[in-house]
């Protein structure tokens, strides 16, 4: 599929998404993961790193402040783009905190042109794991139950007493405190 | 934790999303943080002691229009360089035209003078005073705007810097103006403009620091 087909197909998606979607969210998550991908593979293959846990890891960081962003997006704008531009910033921070220079980065925009669909997940690394483990219990068993056991977050909110929209709060904070976590992972 | 997992954690607890926030806590934030820089230069320096018959006239309106044009452009492509996907640079190279327009009229101003006054019409009595001050009560908009930054996702943290910056620079030009007691075109087209590229670079070399998500 083109980018501009994958524009035209997830443009409203998005849009449904911001608006408060869940279904159409995670078919926007499903899709462009499959893209990004391909792109980070790509790319952390001409920078050296083949170790497939390497790409995904730098794919859930990426998601991960995607999922965080979505306020800084421009609804008139393209959501491929959007996805684009915070995929490449994650993917040089990622990088440059693993400890290659940034000068002998050559992150070239039209690979994501090109790149090729990516739907082979692989196992992670152990960063967002780590991430989880080092947040407060209650947040940790929140996340572990709509997560690993597929509760809905009602269910999951009725059984730590606490209404959904507080536990959505609740997974929304932890899941920043995990990117903060990741961001400073490593730091220089 | 299989990304599969994270992506259903992620669209279960999906939430409607405001995407204007942004843009509202900019324009807040830089009218807030002007007040704040306004009242901090009344309370250190006072207000100028003409200010109440010279406030209306050409010159401390010119500081006004210089301030609020540079102002309002970079607070503009401040706010886009906080969406990833949108390029502010077009958008932040239109702050030239003002301070073009600055320059154009200091020199007809010095044109139209004996060449023994060029060195007084440009230097005044305070251009140190002026760029000090400047840059130092722009830090108070600069702080705001890294605040602002740190909710946004600056992907370019270097020229989202360079904008916020500039824009401090620029709402510090107009908190100054109720002390600035030059009155000159050549000195508002020469000091004014100095000090917002030393704030540029204050903030290019700062936000990569404080603002790194």
């Amino acid at each position: 599929m083109s980018l501009a087909d994958l524009e035209t197909q997830l443009h409203p998606v998005f849009l449904s998404a911001l608006a408060g979607d869940a279904a159409a969210y995670r078919v926007f998550l499903e899709a462009i993961s499959v893209r990004l991908r391909g792109y980070l593979r790509h790319q952390l293959a001409r920078a050296g790193r083949t170790e497939p846990s390497e790409v995904e890891d730098v794919l859930q960081e990426t998601l991960l402040a995607l999922h965080l962003s979505r306020h800084s997006y421009d609804p008139a704008s393209p959501v491929t783009a959007w996805a684009h531009a915070i995929a490449r910033y994650k993917l040089v921070d990622h990088l440059r905190r693993s400890g290659r220079h940034a000068s002998n980065l050559s992150i070239d925009d039209e690979a994501y042109q090109l790149a090729a669909p990516d739907t082979v997940a692989s196992d992670a690394g152990l960063d967002l794991t780590r991430a989880l483990q080092s947040l407060p219990e209650r947040t940790r068993k929140l996340i572990d139950q709509v997560k690993v056991q597929g509760c809905s977050v009602a269910e999951a909110a009725s059984a730590a007493g606490m209404t959904e929209t507080a536990a959505k709060v609740a997974i929304h904070r932890g899941l920043r405190a995990m990117a903060r976590i990741l961001t400073k992972r490593n730091a220089p | 934790m299989k990304t599969d997992e994270l992506i259903s954690l992620m669209a279960t607890s999906n939430q409607p999303v405001d995407t204007g926030w942004l843009r509202r806590a900019t324009w807040l934030a830089a009218l807030l943080a002007m007040i704040a820089a306004t009242i901090a230069v009344l309370l250190t320096l006072g207000a100028r002691r003409d200010l109440a018959g010279a406030w209306a006239t050409a010159p401390v309106l010119g500081k006004l229009l210089l301030g609020a044009s540079v102002a309002g452009i970079a607070l503009a492509a401040f706010q886009r360089s906080l969406r990833p996907g949108l390029s502010p640079r077009g958008h932040l190279s239109l702050i030239l035209l003002p301070i073009a327009a600055a320059v154009l009229s200091a020199l007809v101003v010095l044109a139209q003078a004996p060449a023994g006054e060029w060195a007084s019409l440009t230097f005044g009595r305070s251009w140190q005073a002026c760029l000090i001050a400047v840059v130092l009560y722009g830090l108070i908009p600069l702080t705001a705007m890294i605040a602002v930054a740190r909710r946004g996702a600056p992907v370019d943290l270097r020229l989202t810097g360079a904008a916020a910056g500039i824009a401090s620079a620029a709402l510090a030009t107009i908190a100054y103006s109720v002390h600035c007691p030059e009155d000159t075109i050549p000195f508002i087209a020469s000091w004014y403009p100095l000090a917002m590229g030393i704030m540029a670079v204050v903030g290019a070399l700062a936000f990569p620091r404080f603002v790194r998500w």
